[in-house]
Order: C-alpha cells, then structure tokens, then sequence
C-alpha cells in the first residue's frame, strides 16, 4: 500500500488511486445465506477487479486469528474491508467488499455507531473518485420453496428510482408484495449503506435474492439468490459475465438442500410443498391454494422454525 | 452533551519501571480474577482507577451469579512495596481496541510499565490431582529471552483453529506490541470438569512465576491449604460416587472419557462443588 489516510480516528488505506469516471460502487457484507456478498464477490471475480485499498480493521473488529511461532506471537489476522476497482468500456466499477459485519459480541448483524462511521468510511472512498450511485445486496426471506427461482426485491433510497427500478427483470418492489403496503426494513449494513447515502446525496439500490423462509436459519450459503442478485446486477450495470461459476455453486447447494429436505418430517415437507404454488407478490396469477390453505401453509412453518420472516 | 472519557484515575500511584498483571472475569478456574484478588490482598494493592463501562458493555440490564447481581467492572491497583500494578476486568463486549489501548495508556503513563503480564486458564483434559504447568507466549524476542530463563516460551506453535477466535489476551499482545511495550501471555491448563469452578493449583502455579519474577516474597501456605481443602471435597464425592471416582482414576491414568462421561463427571463436580458449606 502506497500511503495511509486518516478519517477521523478511523484509517483507511489507499495502495494506489485508480483512474476511474463516474464508477458505480458495489458494496457487499455477510449476512442471511450470504446472498448478498456472493452475488458481489462473484461479480469481482469475473471482472478481475483490482485491489487499490482497505479500511483498517482494528476499531471496528475482533480478530479472527492468532499466529504463534516458537513462544512468540508473530501476528494477528483480522477480518478484512477491502475496495477494488474495474475499468469497463461501459461503467466503471468500484466493489467493496466487508468480510464481516462490524457487531458487537454474539451479534451478526452490525448497528449504531460503529455501522454508520464504517458505512460513511466506504462513501468516502467511494466519493472521492466520483460515485454517484451504489448498489447494495442481501437476503429477502420469502414464503417460497427452494425449487422456484428466486425473485429479487429491490429497495430504492430515492422516489426517483423506482421507475428504472420497475424495468429490472424479476424483480419486485415492497410494494409489490401482498400485505406490506410498501413498507420493510433492511437489517445490517446492506440496508444502513442505502440510508447514509441517502443523507451523503448519492443514489442507492439494495437488490436482495428470495431465500425461502424455512432455510433462513441453517447455516447454509443460498446461491440461487445470489445468480438472481447478480443477473439484476449485471443488466443493471450493462456489463456481460459468464454465469459458469454461480452455476457450479447452485448445483452444488441445491444438492446439499435436497439432502436435507428429504430429512425434514413428512408432515412438514408436505405443507413446505404447498409453497410451490404461494403467489404472494401482486399481481396475482390464478393460484392452485386457497388464501386460507396459504395463512395455514405460514402459520405451520412459523410454529416449525419459530422464525419471522425478514430482510437483511 | 459532551463525551466523558472512560479513563478515570483518582489516584497516583508510586511506580517507575513497574510491571503490569492483567486479569480478566470469566476466566476457566477463576484463574484471572483469582491472582489478581490474592496479590491485591496479600501486597496491600491500593485502586487507582478505572474504565467506566458504558462504552465497552452492553448495559442492558444486569447478570446474576451465585444469587447476586453483577455488574462489570474494570479497576486498576498498585502495590505500593512493590513495583507491582495489576488490573482486574471483565471482558469487554465491544471497542476491544479502544478498551485495550486504554489499559496500555495506564501501563504507560501512570505505572510507567517496563513489562506487561496476562494470565489466563485453559481447558486441559487432566485430572486434578495431576501437577499443573505454565505456559507463556511473548509479544517480542526480548520478552520471549526474559521468560526462557524461567522456561516458560520453548517451542511452542499455535494458529487458531477454524471456527475459533483469538483470546482477549493475544489481543492485548499484538496492541501491546504496536505500542513497544514488551508483554507476555501465561497460560495455565485447567481440568476441564474445574472450568467452571475453581482451581486453587493454577491460581499457585501462577503466583509462583510472579513470586520469582517480582520477588514478591509469597507465603504459599494459605494457597496450599486452599488446594487441600478442595483435594478433600473432591475426595469426598469421588468417596460418595463410585461412578465420578471412576472417571477421575481413568484421568489419572492418561485415559480419555466419553462425551457422556464427560458431561457427568463437570455437572457431578460442578453441583458438588457450589454446595454451600
């Protein structure tokens, strides 16, 4: 790394300026099936985006690793905060990438005043080369079944965004889904980024992949949503990646959860079935079940897992 | 409303090129919070101050053990005959950095610590009547050159496993080390099924290092006879239970025990153990 700045008491590192215009930042952290930070990670990987700088991990993490050599402890590895950039003929990209959220013990989600000094370091960098726009990622739970493919709720901080956001395919608004009249919350980073950049002036969208409501809690990584994530992403941005990879983590993580569905109780399964044909976003198709069959298919699965539903 | 700093000293203790001890609460055995108490009453330790815990604690209420409300607490004391300063904490749940930068502040300005010592127990599958050993990690060759005179710090690897954190007390190592100041880590294998309770040998393996190092002059007997006095406790229930003596010889033994065995023999002693006398 090149030099080190300072914000305030908290550092960020710049190993070199990257020469970019107008880039969109990309932003990801940890969170329900990691959704969120695959569909980025994966992005940075296919662009072979660059390393050009960190934020410094010590005010805002435990480590994660001890090295002790001969009696000596040698070094202390924690978890990393890392932008990349990436040129591209069409937009040009920067991606931030937080290994972990910054929280407090035994939380997983990052909230008050730690979340919003790392959420306003990362618009710092990213004003400071001229981003205007940012998108972030995560999670919706949803009453689906892990056989269908997973919609992508997206998320808005500004009035003025929700017609582009209507032209993105697959995706819906808050609005859009039955009972919510527009309303949610996005828990963590992945949502507080959109609000302080809302404040900073700078447009956001948080883009999160449907993982269905009874594999929110196992500590499993839910590719499917990520390839939904990274298909909006993708068209969001005008750029062109080969799918192969996600396509190798899908088939594998659908294995893994066929697995374990086929262990569930029968009695479950069978009502976890039934959410093949829950149509909850508007409009509404002609649905095979009842509204009533769809408040008791809820209500089970709720008492089965004791979980709300949510968004991360 | 402005921020108070949570650094708050009210005394000022006599010391130049001292040393500082840090333990902390929720220590396997106790160990931390144990030699800290023992070398407080033992060398007349005097408090000098403390971190308050709105920054570091979540606050939301308070913890009880055995039947009495907690409430975190962070202070510093000094022995005044010797040049001895110990700190004795409850771990801090978040601003890590910041909490141990603020001990490191103390070490340096108000002991003016030339030398910086944790102690810490960890989980050991031996039985309790077997000898306990000290183990030590430096924070620099010239910590690591003091502690192989005692023949502490010889050979000693680790990398933290996956799935695991490092302890507070590496952290407070690699901060220590940042700021120059030459720390060390000692390390005491606890029985596992006394994890939860107390054990009075780690606390006298310990002491004994700071004894030497500080020349402390320790009269040991009132340790011993802790150490006895739960010897004949445990002998009591192993007396009782055939099932827990069982355990316990094939301890003794170099034998491991089942998962369940486990489980019996810590609820069997931990139960025993907490009985009121």
């Amino acid at each position: 790394m090149r030099h080190v700045e300072k914000r305030g008491a908290m550092g960020i590192r710049l190993g070199k300026k990257p020469e970019v215009e107008n880039p969109v930042l990309i932003a990801g952290w940890p969170g329900i099936g990691n959704i969120g930070i695959i569909a980025v990670d994966t992005l940075r990987g296919m662009m072979r985006a660059e390393e050009f700088g960190e934020i410094e991990p010590w005010d805002f993490f435990y480590p994660k690793k001890v090295l002790i050599r001969n009696g000596e402890l040698m070094d202390l590895g924690f978890p990393t905060s890392k932008f990349y950039f990436k040129r591209t003929e069409g937009k040009d990209l920067i991606f931030f990438i937080g290994e972990e959220q910054p929280a407090q013990a035994g939380r997983a989600y990052a909230e008050g005043k730690k979340a919003y000094q790392m959420a306003n370091l990362v618009l710092d960098v990213a004003l400071e080369f001229g981003c205007r726009r940012v998108y972030t990622s995560g999670a919706a739970v949803a009453p689906i079944h892990h056989t269908l493919i997973p919609k992508v709720w997206a998320v808005p901080n500004n009035e003025s965004l929700v017609d582009e956001v209507r032209r993105y395919e697959n995706t819906i608004l808050m609005s859009d889904i039955e009972g919510r009249g527009g309303q949610g919350n996005i828990t963590g980073l992945n949502g507080l980024l959109l609000g302080v950049a809302k404040r900073r002036g700078m447009e956001a969208i948080c883009v999160m992949g449907e993982i269905p409501i009874y594999l929110q809690g196992l500590p499993l990584a839910y590719p499917k949503a990520s390839k939904s994530v990274l298909e909006v992403l993708i068209t969001a941005l005008g750029i062109r990646i080969e799918m192969e990879g996600i396509d190798e983590l899908v088939q594998s993580s659908e294995s893994e959860i066929e697995r374990l569905y086929e262990m569930f109780p029968s009695e479950i399964k069978e009502q976890l079935d039934k959410l093949k044909y829950v149509t909850y976003a508007k409009p509404t198709e002609p649905a095979p079940i009842t509204e009533e069959d769809k408040r008791r298919i809820l209500e089970d699965i709720d008492k089965f897992f004791r979980k709300e539903p949510k968004e991360d | 409303m402005s921020e108070k700093h949570p650094l708050k000293i009210y005394g000022k203790p006599k010391l130049e090129s001292s040393s500082l001890v840090v333990g902390w609460g929720e220590d396997a055995g106790r160990l931390g919070t144990k030699v800290i108490d023992y070398l407080n009453k033992r060398l007349g330790g005097k408090e000098f101050g403390e971190i308050e815990p709105a920054d570091f604690f979540p606050l939301g209420g308070v913890s009880v053990e055995d039947d009495v409300a907690q409430f975190p607490e962070s202070k510093f004391y000094w022995c005044p005959e010797k040049k001895l300063a110990v700190f004795k904490s409850n771990r801090p749940a978040s601003e890590w950095h910041k909490f141990l930068n603020l001990v490191l502040d103390v070490a340096e300005h108000y002991c003016h610590a030339k030398e910086l010592y944790t102690i810490g127990g960890m989980v050991s599958v031996a039985a309790h009547t077997s000898p306990r050993e000290l183990l030590a990690v430096a924070n620099s060759p010239e910590m690591r050159e003091i502690l192989i005179q005692y023949d502490l710090a010889r050979g000693f690897d680790y990398e933290t496993p996956p799935g695991q954190r490092p302890t507070l007390n590496s952290f407070l190592l690699w901060v220590a080390r940042r700021r120059n100041i030459a720390a060390a880590s000692l390390w005491v294998p606890i029985p596992f099924y006394l994890v939860a309770a107390e054990d009075p040998r780690a606390w006298r393996k310990t002491v004994e290092f700071l004894d030497r190092r500080f020349v402390l002059g320790i009269d040991f007997r009132d340790i011993d006879e802790d150490v006895s006095r739960q010897d004949e406790k445990i002998a009591g229930l192993r007396s009782r239970s055939s099932e827990v003596d069982s355990y316990i010889q094939k301890l003794e033994s170099n034998l491991g025990l089942t998962e369940e065995e486990n489980e019996k023999l810590v609820k069997e002693v931990e139960a025993f153990l907490r009985r009121r006398d």
